[in-house]
């Protein structure tokens, strides 16, 4: 006799059998989110006339079908698209570069970190794509832990997306602008902060024309505070010692 | 294409079936899944640094079961019921009955008993892996089973439901 449990499972998976997700669904997800980075911007029309011009595509298509940079570029695709993938096991992604042995963390890429809350210790996690790079903090330094402290730098061009990013923020009413001593920043709660997760409380600090820091305590650490004021006390002490190195 | 834009589109075409039916258990409507699996994955995207070299799938689940339940509070608040959808392809009416008892009982169900329910039933997710999704104490991931269970076992009825499976299966 099977349990109600098991009754449930197999009724679930009848209900939803049926359902197969839109094939262009990664393409218009790509194309939202340029509208709403580029919005105000007269590039951005062109570019998503572009994209509209070129009709639904199926997810296979050749390398450059998705991208939108040109408004003469013209999506290739394969004569007969094969049909998109259905759960497939994705494949693993091969291993980020990394910084290797930071020592205590203290010290990544080009910016140097002053201050940190008490009791943590680098996680023994990096990484490096040259214009982007990031490591983080937490209790045991297990790389495979969860994290307590996260810090994503983006320098040269890649600002443009943390910016952008803020300008979401800021058109959609979320997070508050904050300064940190001569610096200014962007203080947001990021991520997932419906209903009882409490999302990534994160500090974007301008370093500087080519240079932004994103400091972020993970929803778990976060409880670790007394509440959001103290958290976000430790995100400015933590922006403030935040230095470049270079 | 960028090699983001590959991976992100190569991780959608993978997972987006699976996803897109846990959104659909979640919420219960279909249009309202792909719109929220929609939005799941714009917000995956703009984080794609971030949580790309990690498994993203959690990540995605997580943002699909806390919109569902946020969004049901609001219309809750609305007081607008959600909508069933019929099935396309035929079915056997007992089937159906017993879908659609069970589906109505699911939805009845406050959002995040529901929810629950479907990230251990259906995601087969551990009691501490639903707590990290929804954010609360393993203690509350049991408690809200045991009443969504409780309640499903109420308005099902396990006599008439079991009566009903018997019938499907004879």
């Amino acid at each position: 006799m099977p349990t109600l449990e098991d009754r449930i499972r197999q009724i679930m998976a009848d209900e939803t059998a049926r359902l197969v997700p839109a094939p262009d669904l990664a393409e218009r997800v790509v194309r939202s989110t340029r509208r709403k980075r580029r919005r105000g911007r007269i590039a951005a029309v062109a570019a998503s006339l572009a994209v509209l011009a070129t009709g639904p595509l199926y997810l296979t298509v050749a390398p450059g079908a998705m991208s939108t940079p040109d408004v003469s570029e013209t999506p290739v695709a394969s004569e007969t698209p094969a049909p998109p993938a259905i759960d497939d096991t994705p494949s693993m992604p091969s291993e980020p570069p990394s910084f290797g042995d930071l020592g205590d963390g203290r010290e990544f890429g080009r910016v140097k970190v002053g201050y940190l809350p008490e009791g943590l210790q680098w996680s023994n996690w990096s990484v490096n794509y040259g214009d982007r790079y990031t490591t983080s903090w937490n209790f045991d330094g297990d790389k495979n832990g969860f994290y307590c402290v996260q810090i994503y730098v983006h320098e040269g061009d890649a600002v443009l997306e943390v910016d952008n990013s803020v300008q979401v923020y800021r058109d959609e009413g979320e997070g508050e602008s904050v300064t940190i001593g001569d610096r200014t920043g962007y203080l947001v709660v990021a991520g997932v902060g419906e209903d009882g997760g409490k999302g990534t409380p994160t500090l974007i600090l301008d370093m500087g024309d080519q240079r932004r820091a994103q400091i972020m305590f993970s929803p778990t650490y976060v409880k670790e505070f007394a509440d959001d004021a103290a958290v976000n006390r430790e995100l400015r002490k933590i922006a403030e010692g935040l230095t470049a190195v270079d | 294409m960028s090699g983001a834009e590959h991976d992100f589109g190569a991780f959608v075409a993978a997972r987006a079936t699976t996803l897109l039916r846990v959104a659909y258990l979640a919420c219960g409507d279909q249009a309202e899944a792909e719109d929220l699996l929609q939005t799941a994955l714009e917000r995956t995207y703009r984080n794609w640094d971030r949580v790309r070299h990690d498994t993203p799938e959690p990540y995605v689940r997580r943002v699909i079961i806390n919109t569902a339940i946020s969004r049901a509070r609001r219309r809750a608040i609305l007081n607008i019921v959600p909508v069933r959808v019929p099935p396309e392809r035929p079915a056997r009416s007992t089937d159906v009955d017993l879908r659609h008892v069970l589906m109505d009982a699911l939805r009845g169900l406050p959002p995040r008993q529901r929810a629950v329910i479907v990230l251990r039933y259906w995601e087969d997710l551990s009691e501490a892996q639903t707590a990290e999704v929804l954010g609360c104490t393993i203690g509350t991931v049991k408690s809200q089973a045991s009443k969504a269970m409780a309640k499903l076992r109420t308005a099902l009825g396990e006599t008439s439901l079991e009566g009903v499976i018997g019938n499907a299966h004879a």
